[in-house]
């Protein structure tokens, strides 16, 4: 009978395991015969329901189990039989890895909750491939290799996002360094004329300037605008040196600076010339008009019409044309921080050109004022038409007039300026945390008090809703009043361990799920629901964590993302805790833009809930992992904050 | 050439050296082993039609289950070339071209094969005495006599498994029960194969034995005699 094993043509390895295996990863990444003998090593096993298949630190496994049909659930039991569950795997899924991998007993106990057909695959075999094949070793030693990474966004944007046109889309793949134009420079001590006649010689509309001295010392850049506006227009000598007119020193960017970074730094800083620096020496100039070249659909245009916009009217439907284009960003690959990031900057840009022209309709304000963000617009990370979150800090009056003056100028204001907001499709908050209510358009001294007594006598109920304040930011105005309420807080902060303690354990009330199980999310309680939450559940746990570690060491970034990342540079958290960290809450958030993205094309409104059904299996794999590391941080919490 | 026909045993033919074998095997079986020690081949034969004088095996599928699982680097799949090879209208249901079936050895080359194939293991089939019967038709022509391999027909064990459930016998009701192959793998919510084919339906069957006999042993039959009085599910060859 053996003749008929290995070798024998007519022994072929039955076609049900081939396709399985190739349906499954890392295995989808071996070639045909390497699948083909590893099917024909493998045996197919029956567990009726109920059946108990490993033992927590008494089975030996001698090989891996991959479910076919039906599933199993996994948990540990103490020595007083206090179970408790730690995960539930369907089809697909598999059992034993990391005991082979360790060569240890089976670590968790492991029972059939179904009628369970498994395939079985020898240990010897297994552990070669893990030997053989980088995939299998990072796949089941349970790193996420750049490559899963990849494969899980790629995933989400082809399978859900589909393209309206053919455009080709530049601003993730190019970087600016392949953009760059041969580099122009004139000295600093040429004329204004010289230089001119240079520009137009070269019919470029910018020039370098160079150290009189040191041709290869950048000192300063003039572009048409300032011959425009400086020389021209203020009837200079053009036989004025042309250091005169430059602005100096020049904003650089890295020539393997993507070309979006670059755009969005164009966009936040306002300055539409950059130079292009390769290890160290600036070799030419990049343009907001170079990149804008690549493609039609920019951010960048509509950037560039929010600014002209004279009418606050104008506003309104330039507001609703930010779903495009981050459905533009989605498209081309973006990752949720980067789409967050542009989403700010457009709101910002909306708010701010708003404010200014309001500001003008209703003359200068009695004070310098300053107008917060709050909540998700404070941390940066408003997907599509998130509520009003916002509130007006300004300087405290001199005498009671002023004082008077002041409330009645900045209650109108407010009212207004809310109004365009709703026009402009934010909805109105229903918490009512907005400019135009009273209580939240204060001067500074107010402002301290209010998070004087948050962080000193902590009300666990109040401290419920109040900690969307605790992510402030400068929206528009004088940042001045944003940061001294941010130093005050931070210095006030120190110590208070009752607040941060009751911040801590409020985090920790919402447990991530435990796993996904066939089209179910399974809750730690062994529930099945068929929706996540993906905000409340996925997303909050790591703003949280952030926010609380954040206050505790005097972080003033309000971004998630950015918090996570000072944490780490502050040796606060570990820089694997931090990596894993900010992996999954970005990936949570792509998610999360992706369906809201196709609620809208849907013409439904966006919301939080996913249903497992519409879920890949890498998608579901990456939100699993992505629960463990939200109890990680439970973990950290829990052991600063201890309940005694 | 003439002292060969004066020999009195010469008359009939001695048994292929392959039977003689298969007999001395089961000649000494033993029904009251746990289950995990025996070998089981599950077979399945695609034939030109049922009826045993006129029709002919065109394929034979079958795989092993050894320790109570399905041993995936021991299949058997061949296909045979009929002797009236225009004879063929089956072909039409069954996955095989005629093309296919001119280029196959022909049942005397794959029958001794399939003979070694089975060896020592009992064999299994969804209504196994059809097939028994073509492939022992052809044994007693081709190898001079049949196959002891004791069998188990898992249409008897899931009616056994059925009577089992409803702790009664159906009586007439149960005749309304669909027991065929696929019928059954959909109640028992097994994985599906393709019909029709003969390796493929010899896997659907050997899930199909794999459930049954699992669910048997969870109910405490732990040797070959236990399920073969509970589900009077077959009977030994002779």
């Amino acid at each position: 009978m053996t003749a008929f094993k290995e070798n024998d043509v007519h022994a072929v390895a039955p076609e049900v395991a081939i396709s399985f295996f190739k349906g499954i990863m890392p295995f989808d990444t071996l070639d045909e015969e390497t699948l083909r003998s590893l099917a024909r090593h493998c045996r197919i096993d029956f567990f009726p329901k109920g059946t108990r298949l490993l033992t927590a630190d008494v089975t030996e496994l001698t090989h891996l189990y991959f479910i076919q049909r039906g599933g199993v659930k996994a948990f540990l039991e103490d020595e007083n039989g206090e179970v408790t569950l730690k995960d539930f795997r369907g089809e697909g899924a598999y059992i034993g890895a990391l005991a082979i991998i360790r060569g240890t007993p089976a670590n968790l106990n492991i029972e059939t909750v179904e009628d369970t057909f498994c395939f079985l695959l020898p240990r010897d075999i297994f552990l070669g491939l893990i030997e053989k094949q980088a995939s299998f070793a990072h796949f089941y030693l349970k790193s996420f290799s750049e490559k899963i990474v990849t494969t899980a966004y790629n995933e989400l944007r082809h399978h859900k996002v589909t393209r309206r046109s053919n455009e080709d889309l530049y601003l993730f793949s190019i970087r600016v360094g392949d953009l760059v134009k041969t580099l122009r420079k004139v000295a600093a001590s040429a004329t204004i004329q010289e230089a001119a006649s240079l520009m137009t010689e070269h019919r470029v509309g910018c020039l370098l300037i160079h150290d009189a001295l040191d041709a290869e010392r950048i000192v300063g850049i003039i572009t048409d605008r300032d011959l425009r506006g400086k020389v021209v227009a203020a009837g200079l000598d053009f036989q004025q040196q042309v250091q005169t007119i430059m602005s100096s020193p020049v904003q650089t960017v890295l020539s393997q600076s993507l070309c979006f970074d670059v755009l969005l730094k164009m966009m936040d800083t306002g300055i539409h010339h950059l130079a292009v620096e390769r290890a160290g020496k600036i070799i030419g100039v990049i343009t907001s008009h170079d990149i804008m070249l690549l493609q039609g659909h920019s951010p960048y245009y509509l950037f560039k019409e929010i600014l002209g916009q004279q009418q606050i009217s104008g506003l309104y439907p330039l507001a609703n044309k930010i779903p495009d284009v981050i459905r533009g960003l989605i498209g081309e690959g973006a990752k949720a921080g980067n789409i967050t990031q542009m989403i700010a900057i457009l709101n910002d840009h909306i708010l701010e050109r708003m404010l200014t022209l309001l500001q003008q309709e209703l003359g200068a304000p009695p004070v310098p004022y300053c107008w917060l963000l709050l909540g998700s617009e404070g941390r940066r990370e408003q997907t599509f038409k998130t509520d009003q979150d916002n509130a007006i800090i300004y300087s405290d009056p001199e005498d009671e007039a002023q004082a008077q003056a002041a409330a009645a100028y900045f209650k109108a204001f407010a009212a207004k300026a809310i109004d365009h907001l709703v026009n402009c499709g934010y909805p109105l908050c229903p918490g009512e945390v907005m400019a135009v209510n009273p209580l939240w358009c204060q001067p500074l001294s107010s402002w301290k008090h209010y998070f004087e007594r948050w962080v000193s006598e902590p009300d666990p109920q109040e401290l419920r809703y109040a900690t969307i304040f605790f992510d402030f930011r400068a929206g528009f105005g004088e940042a001045a009043l944003a940061e001294s309420l941010r130093a005050h807080l931070n210095r006030h902060i120190k110590g208070r361990d009752l607040f941060l303690f009751h911040l801590a354990r409020q985090s920790m009330e919402t447990r991530a799920p435990l796993s996904f199980f066939k089209n179910f999310i399974v809750e730690r309680d062994g529930e099945h629901k068929n929706r996540l939450d993906i905000k409340k559940q996925g997303l909050t746990p790591f703003v949280n964590f952030a926010r609380v570690l954040a206050l505790k060491f005097g972080v003033n970034e309000t971004n998630t993302l950015a918090r996570l990342k000072a944490l780490r540079d502050g040796d606060w958290i570990q820089g694997e805790l931090w990596s894993s960290a900010s992996e999954a809450y970005e990936l949570q958030m792509q998610q999360r833009l992706v369906h809201q993205l196709r609620q809208i094309e849907a013409g439904t409104i966006p919301d939080n809930y996913i249903d497992p059904a519409d879920l890949s299996d890498l998608e579901r794999r990456m939100l699993k992992d992505a629960f463990t590391v939200i109890e990680r941080l439970y973990g950290v919490l829990d052991q600063m904050y201890p309940v005694t | 050439m003439m002292l060969e026909l004066l020999k009195p045993r010469s008359w009939f033919a001695p048994p292929h050296p392959l039977i003689t074998r298969n007999r001395e095997i089961f000649a000494k079986f033993d029904q009251s082993r746990p289950l995990t020690e025996y070998t089981f081949v599950v077979c399945d034969t695609e034939l030109t039609g049922f009826d045993l004088k006129r029709d002919a095996i065109i394929s034979i599928g079958a795989v092993v289950i050894r320790d109570l699982q399905i041993d995936l680097g021991a299949t058997f799949h061949r296909y045979i070339r009929p002797k009236d090879i225009t004879h063929t209208q089956a072909t039409l249901i069954h996955r095989i071209t005629p093309q296919q079936l001119a280029e196959a050895p022909p049942l005397e080359e794959v029958l001794p094969a399939f003979v070694e194939f089975a060896g020592s293991s009992l064999m299994v089939g969804h209504c196994v005495a059809l097939d028994m019967g073509f492939l022992n038709k052809a044994a007693r022509k081709i190898l001079g006599g049949t196959l002891s391999n004791p069998g188990i027909d898992t249409i008897r064990m899931a009616r056994g498994y059925r009577r089992a459930l409803s702790g009664h016998f159906h009586g007439e009701d149960d005749w309304s029960h669909n027991y065929s192959l696929e019928a059954l793998s959909k109640e028992y919510n097994l994985p599906a194969f393709k019909p029709h084919d003969a390796l493929e339906d010899a896997m659907q069957t050997a899930y199909l034995f794999l459930f049954l006999l699992k669910k048997f042993r969870k109910g405490g039959l732990l040797t070959l005699k236990d399920i073969y009085q509970a589900g009077r599910v077959g009977s030994v060859w002779s």
